[in-house]
C-alpha cells in the first residue's frame, strides 16, 4: 500500500504546490482578490450596506445567506450531537488490547474528568482538603486549586473581552461568532475547573431549549422583518438607518448567544 | 522581516501537522495540533485577517483541544497500531 499512498500524496501535494507557487505576491496590488468582486464591495459597501466594519457588511449582508445556512449548520450539528444514543461510546471492557505504559480506562461509568483536564498528581491530596473547605465544589472534578483560581479569575475579564467583541464588531474586527466561541470557551474552562453542575447553574433551565436555537431563530426574525420592510428576504432597509442597525445589532446578539450555547452544549453532552 | 516571519511560522505549521499525523500518543498529538492552531493564529494575523485569527485562537486552540480531550478521556490515549 506504501507506494500508492505516495503516489496519492504526490498526486494531491503537486498541484497544490503548483498552485501555491503560482499566486501573486502578498500584498501586491493587481492580484485578482484586490481588483474583481472584492474592490466593488470595499468601493460600493459603505454607501451600500451603511456598515463600517467591511468584513460585517460581507457577513451579514452581501452574503446575508451564507450566514444564515452557516448557523443552522452549526444547529443542525448540536442536534446530531443531542440525538447520539447515550453510552454508545465504545468503551474496552478488557477485551480491547492496551498496550503497556498506559493506564486502562475505567471501565461502567464514564471517565468524567479523567485525562480531560489538566491534573497534577498531587491534585488530589489537596482536592480532599479544598472539598471539606467548599462543599459546594463537585467532588469529582480533580483540578488543583491553582487552576481553579487562575479560571475562577480570569472569567469576568474573558467575559468582558467577549462582549466587547461583540458589541464593537461592527466596527473592529469580531463579532458575533468570536464572541461566541469566547463566550462558550469560558463556559468550558469553567465546566473544567469548577464542575459540569455549578457552569450549568449560569444558563436557567426553562431557557436552555430557546437559547439552542435562538441562532437560527434571530437570523429568521431578521429575514422577515427585513421582508416586510423592503420586500426581499433577509432585505435591509438601506434609508432607514436606525432599523438597519437594529437588524444587525440582533443578528449579532443572536449568533453570540445562540453559537455559544451551542459549543458549549456539545461539550455537556460529550463530557456526561 | 515579513520573508523571515513568513518562513519561520510555515516550517512551524508544517513540522507540527507532520509531528501530529505521526504521533502514537493522542495527547501529545491534540497539544501539538493546539500549538498548530496558534501558530495557524499568528499567520492570520500577520496576514492581515484578524477576525480569522480570533475564530482560530477561540476555536482551534480552545474548544476543539478541550473536546478532543474529552475524547480521548472516553476512549483510548494510545492509537492501535
Amino acid at each position: 500500500m506504501r507506494p500508492w499512498s505516495l503516489l496519492l500524496v504526490l498526486l494531491v501535494a503537486l498541484p497544490l504546490v503548483a498552485g501555491v507557487a503560482t499566486l501573486p505576491p502578498h500584498d501586491a496590488p493587481d492580484a485578482p482578490i484586490h481588483t474583481q468582486v472584492g474592490a466593488l464591495y470595499l468601493e460600493r459597501g459603505v454607501a451600500e450596506t451603511g456598515m463600517k466594519n467591511m468584513v460585517t457588511a460581507v457577513l451579514l449582508n452581501y452574503r446575508g445567506f451564507d450566514t444564515f445556512i452557516e448557523v443552522v449548520v452549526i444547529f443542525t450539528a448540536l442536534a446530531a450531537v443531542l440525538a447520539l444514543p447515550k453510552g454508545s461510546a465504545p468503551v474496552p471492557k478488557g477485551s480491547a488490547p492496551v498496550p503497556k505504559g498506559s493506564a486502562p480506562v475505567p471501565k461502567g461509568s464514564a471517565p468524567v474528568g479523567k485525562g480531560s483536564s489538566p491534573t497534577s498528581p498531587s491534585a488530589g491530596a489537596a482536592r480532599s482538603r479544598e472539598d471539606e473547605e467548599r462543599p459546594e465544589v463537585a467532588s469529582d472534578v480533580p483540578v488543583s486549586p491553582v487552576v481553579r483560581f487562575v479560571v475562577r479569575l480570569l472569567a469576568p475579564f474573558i467575559a468582558m473581552f467577549a462582549v466587547a467583541m461583540l458589541f464593537r464588531g461592527h466596527i473592529t474586527p469580531g463579532g458575533g461568532f468570536q464572541a461566541a466561541a469566547v463566550f462558550a470557551a469560558i463556559f468550558i474552562a469553567l465546566g473544567l475547573a469548577l464542575g459540569q453542575d455549578r457552569a450549568a447553574r449560569l444558563v436557567p433551565v426553562d431557557w436552555r431549549p430557546w437559547l439552542q436555537g435562538v441562532a437560527p431563530l434571530a437570523f429568521a426574525l431578521v429575514a422577515w422583518i427585513g421582508w416586510r420592510l423592503t420586500g426581499a428576504f433577509l432585505g435591509y432597509p438601506i434609508h432607514d438607518h436606525t432599523a438597519q442597525e437594529a437588524m444587525g445589532f440582533v443578528l449579532e446578539i443572536g449568533i453570540a448567544v445562540g453559537g455559544g450555547v451551542i459549543l458549549a452544549r456539545v461539550f455537556l453532552e460529550m463530557e456526561t | 522581516m515579513s520573508d523571515v516571519f513568513d518562513v519561520v511560522m510555515l516550517t512551524l505549521l508544517i513540522a507540527t501537522a507532520v509531528t501530529v499525523a505521526r504521533a502514537r500518543d493522542l495527547l501529545a498529538a491534540v497539544v501539538i495540533f493546539s500549538m498548530y492552531s496558534l501558530t495557524m493564529t499568528l499567520v492570520w494575523q500577520h496576514r492581515g485577517a484578524p477576525d480569522v485569527a480570533m475564530t482560530e485562537a477561540a476555536v482551534g486552540a480552545g474548544v476543539t483541544t478541550v473536546l478532543f480531550l474529552i475524547t480521548i478521556a472516553r476512549t483510548t490515549r494510545r492509537e492501535k497500531p
